[in-house]
């Protein structure tokens, strides 16, 4: 009957159980969430959802489970982490930069159409009718590839800083470090350049170097490809765009001006509690938890 | 009122550990938040009561640390705390039933609370579904307190289960109707929940006026 042939259909599934037995539960790539998000609230019109349905539905025909779901879409990059906290992780930066994308999408359509409405009363004529450019960037394992280099640079203390000290109004191009446009095309190579070059001018907002720190330890694993990548390299150009920072370098005295030379220390973590306190003065009243 | 709520749920740990609690929604960076993590699991695993609610208090540390220094270490030892006693289940259903409803209770609620970007957390669905099966199985629809664990989960999330793996849902109601029609020795009270849950699907995750009425009113008379 029925039931003795489902549930027998059920142990098969059980059976692989073992799949997900991970290697390390703490892998220390990361010190934080993927790309950063807090969550934002409401996006109702995403259809990442659709496609993680429809992604999930193909798989499932088959009735052997995968070792592992991070990466639906195969031919993205290869999840080398089982644990679920990796796994949630990964998810998050995936869906981040295809809501990205969407918005992205719709701002390019919003700019196209304004353009349009211009030009019609002014009398001439537009026969642009493709609404995303050509030069958009759309391929996943790209864009989850810039994204995780962008990430690396938000996720330091001193973009941290940049961003407090500096509001978005008030940044001048050339001037202040700009995150690369991810959804843009271009090659590999003027990619990577311009993550340099971004991450050598967020830099000038490094905090002070202490001494006797062992956080520093941490943050030098955390970044060390990275720096690699960086240490070799000059730039004149940015020589300029320092000089031009006196103000929001001053609590940053000891640093050298050619902070950008590869040492460790200029991502150092010691300063936490600082930025902790900045933050937690900002959030007091909204939380009713603190009220306990 | 909510606030009471929340006061409940902290008050039923040591006073050390409310310490603790308290701090990690406060101040997220500094505490230890692997140690947050554990405390609020083994909790939940001994309190049934607190199993239904863990999910808020998650929920909120995960907002705080993520706003603080926009960091995901609690939710990252939360989710693999989870994982190791997802792969324990069966030791624990062996051992201890209510450590068991406690674990599915708590696991189901924390995919309801948890989100990442606004989506119910792909790495816990199938995991999630795996929790249920179990309860679907004959022995375990003989023991009230599972069933009764499993429809109060379904009641809470299955309609969002069943958005991201139809196919999954299907075969456990399957396996709930063989189990309502021929399973042997099913309580009535069983019995009852089991089709109270299958009409609550059949009518798109909830109940008819009427069988609102037939379920819940003579209790209430």
């Amino acid at each position: 009957m029925s039931f003795t042939l489902s549930s027998r259909h059920y142990d098969d599934r059980r059976t692989d159980e073992s799949r997900s037995r991970g290697p390390s539960r703490w892998s220390h790539c990361r010190k934080r969430g993927a790309d950063g998000n807090l969550r934002p609230q409401g996006d109702p019109d995403s259809t990442v959802f659709d496609d993680a349905e429809k992604r999930g539905k193909g798989r499932r025909c088959t009735d052997s489970r995968p070792a592992s779901f991070t990466t639906p879409e195969s031919g993205g990059p290869v999840s080398r982490c089982a644990d679920w906290g990796s796994e949630v992780e990964e998810e998050e930066m995936r869906s981040g930069v295809l809501r990205d994308m969407q918005r992205y999408r719709r701002r390019i359509l919003a700019n196209d159409f304004n353009e349009r409405e211009r030009k019609t009363s002014s009398g001439s004529s537009d026969s642009r009718d493709s609404p995303i450019p050509a030069e958009m960037e759309t391929d996943e394992v790209v864009l989850l590839r810039r994204q995780k280099q962008i990430n690396y640079g938000k996720n330091t203390l001193a973009y941290d800083r940049y961003i407090r000290e500096v509001p978005k109004h008030l940044r001048q191009p050339g001037i202040h470090p700009r995150t690369p446009n991810k959804f843009k095309k271009y090659s590999r190579r003027s990619w990577d350049q311009q993550i340099k070059l971004w991450r050598v001018k967020l830099h000038a907002w490094d905090p002070p170097a202490q001494e006797g720190s062992d956080l520093q330890a941490i943050e030098e694993i955390d970044l060390d490809d990275i720096m690699e990548t960086e240490s070799g390299m000059t730039n004149p150009s940015e020589s300029g765009a320092n000089t031009q920072q006196p103000k929001v370098c001053k609590t940053s005295a000891s640093v050298p001006e050619d902070s950008c030379s590869g040492t460790p220390s200029k991502v150092m973590k010691t300063e936490l509690s600082f930025d902790l306190e900045m933050c937690l003065n900002e959030g007091d009243g909204e939380s009713k938890w603190l009220s306990l | 009122m909510e606030n009471s709520k929340e006061d409940y749920k902290i008050q039923s740990f040591d006073p050390e550990t409310q310490n603790l609690l308290k701090t990690a929604l406060k101040d997220p960076s500094s505490v230890d938040l692997e140690k947050v993590s554990s405390v609020i699991v083994e909790q939940s695993l001994k309190d049934q009561v607190f199993s239904k609610e863990a999910g808020r208090i998650c929920y909120t540390i995960v907002q705080a640390e993520a706003k603080v220094n926009n960091g995901s270490i609690f939710r990252r030892n939360l989710l693999n705390r989870l994982q190791q006693e997802f792969q324990a289940r069966e030791e624990t259903r062996s051992r201890s039933l209510q450590e068991w409803v406690c674990f599915v209770t708590f696991i189901c609620n924390i995919f309801d609370y948890l989100k990442v970007n606004n989506m119910p957390m792909m790495a816990l669905v199938h995991p999630v579904y795996d929790c249920l099966f179990r309860l679907a199985q004959a022995d375990s629809l003989k023991n009230e307190e599972e069933v009764d664990c499993l429809v109060l989960q379904l009641h809470r999330i299955g309609d969002q289960l069943e958005r991201m793996s139809a196919q999954r849902m299907d075969d456990l109601f399957f396996l709930l109707r063989d189990g309502f029609l021929l399973e042997e020795g099913l309580g009535s009270m069983a019995r009852l929940l089991l089709l109270e849950i299958l009409e609550f699907r059949a009518g798109g995750w909830q109940l008819s006026d009427t069988a609102q009425k037939y379920y819940y009113s003579e209790v209430a008379d």
